[in-house]
């Protein structure tokens, strides 16, 4: 109980290793192969990336409803970029600018207008879906994928000393400057406490705007990075990519222990949340259970974890 | 010369003037009362002094050089430190970040941990020298599992850990404070002020003025009234500036007649508070809870009110016995007065109408229907007879004055006509001027209408003012009711401390 | 409590996945991925009982499993990916994508998991066979019904689908081959696109009728490539009050389209076989994974279904197949 409390993640990490068993005892033996296992961590970085910014934006109290359109508009620019001719590296740099653009517009609009970020992203979600489709002239975009389709690809035979793709590591690192940023440095406090009491942080002379302005850029700059992660499965730039997947990301970070009312938030967490949906829709691959299943399972456990979460804290507050 | 001065300051929000020309004087090394009714104009003052609010005119100084902040940051650049009367605290965060907030020691923006350590340290040391709440006040313990007087002193130990500081500004710091918790921040502010720094320190209560400041200043309609030294005045000189009438009698009491049982409890055990309470309440008189924060009286409102889970013992209302939920309890006529006016007793965003009528909107239109014009006709009715200061029935409650919107709370409870009335901290936050519109309220309610009630207080003058008979509630347990007539003040004091 | 809210939780979970898998049996049966491009159409649903009669007469086991959203390009990669990691013995696919879905399934063939492709083409040349209705053959058939319609004579005009979309461009390009045979045909409109939805075709149909002065003749006939322009342009000519005064050819049979031909509102409809596809692409991995050579292109062909051959119970086994034995539902 006192582990849980100071490492919340644990709580989603339990939940992915028992998910995991689970499958493992029921699916067929080749649930808990190694290729498995890469298959699923590479699945897992899209959204692990983006749930990263997610957490600092629950963790400030907001929400950003337009990632899975900043996704997609990524994927177009990567694809628009690679047609051009550029090299990988430039077009991926061009992508998570327009995730930053587009999350700096997000700040903007949140500090600025003084409205509430979920009506400010309900509008740019629909706004960057517009544009994305506008710059592919409302088609897929076909490109040359050659360097940026190795990312999250399986390893090619030779370099298993890596164990999982790039793409993976690069979602792990991700993470772990995040985490670190939050325990570590000024903004992250910032942020946190900006969560917690924002009248707050004010008083304590903390600049709540610009702090804010800081999150949503970084949010749109991972849901840039998450884009070329996209684009790199993809391999071609589609406008109409990612519908929904903002909820997918809302939900891992609440699985992590994030709060909608801010303050409480788990980068750690989050990334198990994203995994654990992972693994269950693998394992309902696996064992092809019906579409409708997987999305009352993944539903559940959605909430399963916020109500285990809530007793959890209520069984504290008794003692 | 050292301290703060204000010369003639002036603010005005829209058409309505909040300061007229304000003087004040602190010196360092001081604890200054700020006093004055809701409403006179204390917090815009201080407000200007914390760099949240910027004055129209008038002069400031600290240390004598020109004060003038732009902002919060620049106010506490300039070593002023606000303690203010929200609790201003991450609850998700630990002591040591909340101490740290703001203020963190940095190196291109990276945390230096070992410095922010000794900081929080050397902060907490100074608000709890004798290490008597070490095990609570932790560094690493998270500010949601304190209790209020913890987190008053982490405030406080936030405010000072700015070596600059020099001005530290204290509004209604015992507000929420039992009483021990009082004992310990008059403890840290004596030390704070043989320190050197200058305390203003802003107070409804008298007699904590009296034992921690050494001068006062009285603000009245948005000017200086007075000011003095606490020593050389009585409370009725301090009382009569603050009012611009003297108050003869702050507590009225008509004979009263006691007649049947409504309320009674017997050995009542919620699921965590209370532990056991056995009470009878009567028609046509006053009962008072006395005990600390955290004895478990709030506790015993909710459980009778059916707010809370009822776990062992009975709660009998006239012939009904057994718990009830809050909707049974108001049909029974027992109405709750919450002690968090603002979070649970009113819907500050909603009009005075709305909030009068919420609990019973029935008769207010044909067919079941509500119609705006009658809601606005019952709410004037009780805006005339308590005296609520507003625009009218249709103002927001948020923008009335704490007194006011006590009295729209109270409004409620004669509106629905219940008979038994819970009242929990019912002058919280409230200036002496309502205070006393309340305690006469209450004293007709029992002796005219013929009504029960049960009030909860802190104050244990309040309640030996009030009410005919007192019980004290010490850790969860409630003593046996006694006449106000074998107690005082002191005595009730001593109780629910548990040492008698 | 706390841990028996765990538990009960952990029980929740637990149910439901045995509930589900009792259809999943292992052990080393030949097991073939079926993946569509989604799942709640009825289009799809036909094929999956197509390809549910193809695996019980052969006798191998199948899994049924399309993207969680409906067109989810990323959710299809994602279960392809999944299929190659559990080591199917073979997958076929109706890429979502003919360029995306590459990787993938050079991907599955590297691991030595054989593919065949039905429904839409997949760019490369991994994949063993593509099993689909020749689609320009079927365009071609419909301009021969509208021309035949028509009289060899008149103006016509083409609601085309999406730009993109290789099934549907081949469909309008095989109409317009047809029809540019017919010397007295005149094409007035051939470069509209109506969109991926109905409400898009629709608007588009709308602005094209008008454009073309259809109310007062401007117009003979038209064509629609898919099931969403078909439907959408139904709308506008309903509408318009052109239903039954224009000749209408349209694709695919949806209940309502089907309707629409019975009220005359739609001359004649295009139909692919979708029970023959999925069927023949079951069989076509059947015959890859027992070593035998399987053409590279297997045509499932396509019918035109008009007002006079709706009731012929060969029409009727296409149109309206009887899914239940297949189903089970």
């Amino acid at each position: 109980m006192k582990y849980l409390r100071k490492y919340p993640f644990l709580g989603p990490l339990v939940a992915v290793v028992v998910v995991y068993v689970i499958f493992a005892i029921v699916a067929p033996g080749s649930f808990t192969r190694a290729e498995n296992l890469t298959t699923m961590a590479g699945q897992t970085v899209v959204v692990g990336i983006a749930a990263s910014g997610m957490t600092l934006v629950m963790l400030l109290g907001g929400i950003d409803l337009s990632v899975g359109s900043n996704v997609a508009l990524s994927t177009v620019v990567c694809a628009l970029c690679m047609r051009a001719g550029a090299p990988a590296i430039l077009a991926a740099a061009a992508a998570m600018a327009s995730g930053l653009l587009s999350g700096l517009v997000n700040g903007a609009l949140v500090t600025t207008l003084r409205i509430t970020p979920f009506i400010v992203t309900l509008g740019t979600m629909r706004a960057l879906r517009g544009l994305a489709k506008g710059l592919a002239d409302e088609q897929k975009i076909d490109a040359p994928s050659s360097g940026l389709d190795a990312l999250v690809a399986p390893l090619p035979p030779g370099y298993g000393w890596a164990l999982f793709p790039p793409g993976v590591w690069i979602m792990l690192a991700t993470s772990g400057l995040v985490a670190a940023m939050l325990v570590y440095t000024k903004g992250g406090r910032h942020i946190v406490a900006i969560g917690s009491n924002e009248a707050t942080a004010r008083l304590c002379g903390v600049r709540v705007e610009r702090v804010k302005w800081l999150v949503y850029g970084l949010a749109g700059l991972f849901a840039g990075l998450a884009g070329v992660m996209e684009f790199s499965t993809l391999t071609v730039g589609d406008p109409t990519d990612s519908v929904g997947l903002e909820l997918e990301v809302i939900a891992a970070v609440v699985i992590g222990g994030g709060s909608l009312a801010g303050g409480e938030g788990s980068v750690a967490g989050a990334l198990f949340g994203a995994l654990l949906m992972t693994v269950i829709r693998t394992g309902s691959t696996y064992l092809g259970i019906d579409n409708w299943v997987q999305d009352i399972v993944t539903g559940g456990i959605v909430v399963t974890a916020v109500a285990l979460d809530r007793a959890r804290r209520a069984s504290e507050t008794r003692r | 010369m050292s301290g703060v001065v204000a010369q003639g300051v002036t603010k005005a929000y829209g058409a309505t003037t909040a300061l007229a020309g304000v003087d004040l004087d602190v010196r360092a090394g001081e604890v200054h009362a700020l006093l004055g009714e809701n409403g006179a104009g204390k917090s815009t003052l201080v407000k200007i002094l914390a760099g949240a609010v910027r004055p129209d005119g008038g002069r400031l100084t600290l240390d004598g050089a020109p004060f003038a902040p732009k902002d919060p940051a620049a106010a506490r650049a300039a070593g002023v430190r606000l303690v203010s009367q929200e609790r201003a605290l991450c609850p998700h965060m630990t002591v040591e970040e909340n101490v740290l907030l703001g203020g963190e020691p940095t190196r291109f923006g990276v945390l230096k941990r070992e410095e922010a350590r000794a900081i929080a340290a050397r902060a907490l040391l100074a608000i709890d020298p004798t290490g008597a709440k070490k095990h609570r006040l932790r560094p690493d313990a998270l500010v949601r599992d304190l209790g209020p007087g913890e987190r008053q002193l982490v405030e406080i130990a936030r405010a000072i850990t700015e070596p600059r500081c020099r001005l530290l500004l204290l509004d209604e710091p015992t507000s929420s404070l039992g009483a021990d918790d009082v004992e310990a921040l008059f403890a840290v502010v004596s030390r704070l002020r043989e320190a050197g720094l200058a305390v203003v320190y802003i107070s409804h209560h008298l007699d904590e003025i009296r034992r921690i400041a050494d001068r006062f200043t009285v603000i009245r309609d948005g000017r200086t009234a007075g000011t003095g030294r606490v020593a050389e005045a009585t409370p009725a000189d301090i009382v009569t500036m603050m009012a611009g009438r003297s108050i003869e009698d702050l507590y009225p009491r008509s004979p009263r007649v006691p007649g049947d049982v409504v309320l009674s409890t017997q050995d009542l055990a919620g699921a965590g508070l209370p532990v056991r309470a056995s009470l009878v309440l009567r028609r046509g008189e006053v009962l008072g809870i006395a005990g600390l924060v955290g004895s478990g009286r709030t506790e015993l409102l909710r459980a009778i009110f059916g707010l809370d889970r009822v776990r062992r013992g009975e709660v009998r209302v006239g012939a009904y016995v057994g718990p009830a939920s809050p909707a049974a309890r108001l049909a029974q006529g027992v109405g709750l007065l919450s002690e968090d006016r603002g979070g649970e007793g009113l819907a500050l965003g909603l009009t005075i109408a709305d909030n009068v009528t919420l609990s019973r909107l029935v008769g207010l239109g044909p067919l079941g229907f509500v119609t705006p014009a009658r809601m606005r006709a019952a709410a004037a009715r009780f805006i005339e007879k308590l005296g609520v200061v507003c625009a009218g029935p249709d103002a927001p409650v948020g923008s009335l004055s704490g007194g006011n919107q006590q009295k729209v709370a109270l409004a409620r409870l004669l509106y629905h006509d219940v008979d038994v009335l819970l009242l929990d901290e019912p002058t919280r936050g409230v200036d002496v001027g309502a205070r006393a519109a309340i305690y006469a309220l209450i004293d007709r309610l029992a002796c005219e209408s013929n009504k029960a009630v049960l009030v909860v207080s802190s104050a244990a003058e309040e309640l030996v003012g009030i009410a005919d008979r007192i019980a004290v509630m010490h850790k969860g347990e409630l003593g046996p009711a006694r006449p106000v007539g074998e107690l005082d003040v002191r005595a009730v004091m001593l109780e629910q401390a548990g040492a008698s | 409590m706390f841990g028996r809210t765990l538990r009960f939780a952990l029980t929740l979970v637990a149910a439901l996945l045995l509930l589900s898998c009792n259809r999943s049996k292992d052990g080393g049966a030949t097991k073939i991925a079926v993946i569509p491009k989604g799942t709640t159409h009825e289009f799809w649903k036909a094929v999956h009982a197509g390809a549910v009669k193809a695996s019980r007469e052969i006798g191998v086991e199948i899994v049924w499993k399309g993207p969680l959203a409906e067109d989810d390009l990323k959710g299809q990669i994602d279960v392809v990916q999944s299929f190659v990691a559990q080591g199917v013995s073979g997958i076929v696919l109706a890429p979502l994508n003919d360029k995306a879905l590459e990787k993938p399934v050079e991907g599955a063939v590297k691991a030595n998991i054989p593919v065949v492709i039905f429904d839409s083409d997949l760019a490369g040349s991994a994949h063993k066979s593509f099993v689909a209705t020749d689609n320009l053959a079927a365009g071609r058939l419909a301009g021969e019904k509208l021309a035949a319609l028509l009289g060899q004579k008149g103006k016509i005009a083409v609601l085309r689908y999406q730009e993109g979309s290789a099934s549907t461009q081949k469909r309008e390009e095989g109409f317009l081959e047809a029809i540019r045979k017919m010397p007295e045909i005149k094409i007035v409109s051939d470069n509209q696109y109506g969109g991926a939805t109905t409400e898009s075709a629709f608007e588009k149909a709308e602005s094209l009728l008008a454009a073309q002065s259809a109310g007062s003749g401007g117009v003979d006939g038209v064509f629609c490539p898919n099931e969403s322009t078909t439907f959408g342009m139904l709308l506008a000519l309903r509408k318009a009050g052109l239903a039954g005064k224009i000749k209408f050819v349209g694709f695919d049979a949806s209940e309502k389209l089907v309707g629409a031909l019975r009220d005359g509102h739609v001359d004649a409809l295009v139909v692919q076989d979708p029970f023959k596809i999925g069927y023949e692409a079951v069989r076509a991995m059947a015959e890859i994974l027992a070593g035998k050579p399987v053409a590279p292109r297997i045509d499932t062909g396509a019918v035109v279904v008009d007002k006079a051959s709706l009731d012929k119970p060969e029409t009727k086994a296409i149109v309206a197949p009887d899914l239940a034995p297949w189903l089970g539902k």
